[in-house]
């Protein structure tokens, strides 16, 4: 009983609370407490990191409080903040709260997700010495946009005092209330009141693929699914909520685009053609605000770089960025708001959902066959550009391959579910050690150039741009030096991908059975 | 995760009513709060409404484990619980002293219960004996109710040299101002005195009827009259408090 979450129960539809409460007054010492209306309202990301880990944040004028999901502990709580105002985790006050939500959201914004309207009465059962020994709540709950009105009543036992606790649950129990009703349930069923389901939305891609599919079924279910993941997207990009609306956007874009690449012998050849253009240009247009996105969240860790006195030379630079930022932003939004956009979404869905008898011969192929052929030869590919990638190779030679391994590994993901699950989770682990590496190397090459163009832009003549300039000249230093760090790496990273283990596993699973028998 | 003994040497210098509103703020900012009774006279056992459990007493305190567990009690405030206190506890010394260990046995009692009650605050009984040098063990921090007159500063360096003696460190130490009397000279003197010392805290809480009359409707005054002078007084304490000691509030 010193349970965090009072047990609850629904109340029958013909109990009438004031000979309710009357009755309860007659049995037990009480004092009732009438409280207004109060607003709760339940607050995750948009792909659910707090309910992946099992907890629940909710806002109530109050305040804040991060419960577990299921036992109801508390795990933080901060008064006096208003449900308007923190919108990331670091708008909070620095507090556990604030610390817990942004390892769980790290750049992810908070949604209202849920939004109550409470009545509710608190009538403590009291002792004779007038010392509170259970709490009843009885609670009437409009779920904001529904019509639906829950009425429940909670029991909360106080410790030490079981008897009494007891006591009470009988006389719950005469009143025929047992319908009991799960510790979240104003949660679960405000959920389903606006339409959505915990985890629901994630950014990894995970589809189940049957066996049974040909290869052009195949290819249809996967890129359906990743339109489906752009429009998901789209309203979180418009209201500009976080970064991460346009990222997921962009990913859907980039797997379809490879997929097109990658299916081509299973669609029509003008189709493959026409969208990947089409698709081609959605990367265009959403680029540039990605871009400064990734460079604005760039922010902390360039000021952990550099030494004090060069810190507040930065200050312009990112207000720049800022305002570069909002300007592409516009643009981005006009575009995604032309015609052209409704158009490409409307005809791609509309060929993916019919049934196209044109279709090349390749596409009646079993999926797992075309699979393995994907696969493999993106995985041969891979080998071989990488083991040509000497110390002295250019840069290009690993940015190529960066390319080469993100292509391997979206062949992967789609067709994951066709093999066994733990061969597949060892594959992409060691792959992805070794894209870390070459995406870590990208990314501080990328870094390297946006400063250099920026610093090649600056004018001379004025004390801000003179520290600026300092400041930029201090990071292009440190992001050298690291990159070189990084690459020194690779050669271990890719060999360690090579090991004979890793290729063998890749043979097993991937090579045709004429290539397993040429290595026999 | 912080044990705070509320100390001293003197009686009536509002050591109970600090305990009680300082757990129930706490606890109101949603810690897990406990409040041990440790004075025989259960004074805060009282201000909650709470009787002890017929069957607990030193014997059972010291045992620890479910002995303890058992007995505790939950308040009238969700996330406030008590351990009362019971009247063997006024012979706890010579229990203590037959014991193995016998100045780290609280230390042991509270071990479990630092998983479950994110403060533990223990209200002490004024004087110094082997269950104070217990709880000088048991504590993170030794709160010190001190009214300003040169009697209670005598009484705060026998503290201080007492700590140093038994080993303890005397930056746990920190003490404020109780029941305050603006219009007194000597108390306006003594702070003066004492202000901006280490361990000396900047919030003080004046003398007031509402936190007298706690006796009366028995509830802490931070519960009963939140927007009344006093509850400010506690409130503006325990969040230099828990600034000092790095709690959330």
């Amino acid at each position: 009983m010193s349970k965090n979450i009072p047990d609850t129960w629904y109340l029958p539809e013909e109990l009438e609370i004031e000979p309710f409460v009357a009755d309860l007054a007659e049995a037990f010492g009480v004092a009732v407490e009438q409280a207004g209306q109060h607003r709760r309202i339940f607050y995750d990301s948009f792909d659910w990191r707090l309910y992946r880990k099992k907890w629940l944040l909710e806002c109530t004028e109050e305040g804040w409080r991060l419960c577990e999901y299921g036992s109801g502990r508390t795990r933080a709580a901060l008064a006096d903040i208003s449900c308007q105002g923190p919108r990331f985790a670091w708008d909070f006050p620095d507090s556990s709260l604030q610390r817990l939500l942004h390892t769980a959201l790290d750049v992810r914004c908070l949604l209202p997700l849920v939004t109550l309207d409470e009545r509710r009465t608190r009538v403590r059962i009291l002792n004779r010495d007038e010392k509170t020994v259970a709490f009843l709540y009885l609670e009437e709950l409009h779920v904001q946009e529904g019509e639906r009105v829950l009425r429940t009543v909670r029991l909360q036992g106080v410790r030490g005092y079981v008897k009494k606790y007891r006591a009470v649950r009988r006389f719950l129990e005469q009143y025929g209330i047992n319908e009991s009703a799960s510790p979240h349930f104003e949660f679960e069923e405000g959920l389903k009141a606006v339409g959505r389901t915990p985890g629901d939305y994630s950014s990894k891609f995970t589809i189940r693929l049957d066996p049974a599919m040909t290869a052009g079924q195949a290819a249809r279910t996967i890129f359906l699914q990743l339109l489906g993941v752009m429009e998901r997207n789209l309203p979180g990009i418009f209201d500009d909520l976080d970064s991460e609306f346009l990222h997921d956007f962009r990913v859907a874009i980039r797997r379809t685009r490879t997929g097109l690449a990658q299916f081509k012998k299973v669609l029509p050849a003008e189709t493959t053609a026409l969208f990947k253009n089409e698709f081609a240009w959605l990367g265009r247009v959403t680029g540039p605000t990605r871009d400064l996105d990734v460079y604005l969240l760039y922010r902390d860790d360039y000021l952990a770089r550099l030494p004090e006195v060069l810190q507040p030379g930065l200050d312009e630079f990112f207000q720049d960025l800022a305002r570069r930022r909002q300007e592409e932003f516009k643009r981005l939004v006009r575009a995604l708001q032309a015609p052209r956009y409704r158009e490409i979404v409307s005809s791609w869905r509309e060929y993916l959902q019919s049934d196209r008898e044109e279709e090349p011969a390749a596409a009646g192929m079993p999926v797992t066959d075309f699979a393995r052929q994907i696969i493999y030869r993106r995985y041969r590919r891979v080998m071989k550009d990488g083991r040509a990638i000497t110390d002295r190779s250019p840069d290009e030679s690993l940015h190529r391959l960066r390319i080469q391994c993100k292509k391997l590994r979206y062949a992967l993901e789609f067709f994951t579910s066709l093999f066994p699950e733990e061969d597949m989770t060892r594959v992409i682990k060691q792959l992805k050690k070794l894209q870390n590496n070459l995406g870590d190397f990208n990314d501080l090459s990328v870094q390297q150039d946006m400063l250099r163009r920026h610093l090649a832009e600056l004018r001379t003549g004025s004390r801000k741009n003179l520290q600026l300039a300092a400041a930029l000249g201090g990071l292009l230093t440190n992001l050298y030096h690291e990159q070189e760090r990084v690459r020194k790496r690779f050669a271990t990273t890719f060999q360690r991908f090579g090991d004979s283990d890793n290729t063998a596993l890749f043979k097993r699973l991937f090579a045709d059975s004429r290539a397993r028998g040429r290595q026999k | 995760m912080s044990v705070i003994a509320v100390y001293n040497i003197k009686g009536g210098v509002g050591k109970t009513a600090t305990a009680v509103n300082l757990s129930y703020l706490s606890s109101n900012h949603g810690v897990n709060t406990l409040l041990c009774d440790m004075d025989s006279q259960g004074s805060a056992t009282y201000y909650f409404r709470i009787r002890p459990a017929r069957k607990f007493n030193t014997r059972k305190l010291l045992k620890g484990g479910k002995h303890v567990d058992r007995n505790i009690r939950g308040t009238d405030y969700p996330g406030l619980d008590l351990l009362p206190a019971d009247f063997s506890y006024r012979n706890i010394d010579i229990a203590l002293d037959d014991l193995k260990k016998s100045r780290q046995r609280i230390s042991r009692v509270l071990k479990p219960l630092k998983k479950e009650y994110g403060h533990i605050f223990l209200d002490c009984p004024p004087n110094v004996t082997l269950l104070s040098e217990n709880i000088f063990h048991a504590a993170d921090w030794i709160l010190v109710p001190l009214i300003p007159t040169t009697l209670s500063h005598l009484a705060m360096q026998q503290l201080l040299n007492f700590l140093e003696e038994i080993g303890q460190d005397r930056s746990k130490v920190l003490v404020f101002f109780s029941m305050v009397e603006k219009r007194k000279n000597m108390h306006g003197e003594m702070m003066r005195q004492l202000e901006g010392q280490p361990g000396i805290l900047r919030s003080h809480i004046p003398f007031l009827a509402d936190v007298e009359k706690m006796g009366l409707y028995r509830q802490p005054v931070t519960a009963a009259l939140p927007s009344s002078a006093a509850s400010a007084a506690y409130r503006e304490l325990w969040d230099e408090i828990c600034a000092h000691i790095g709690a959330d509030r």
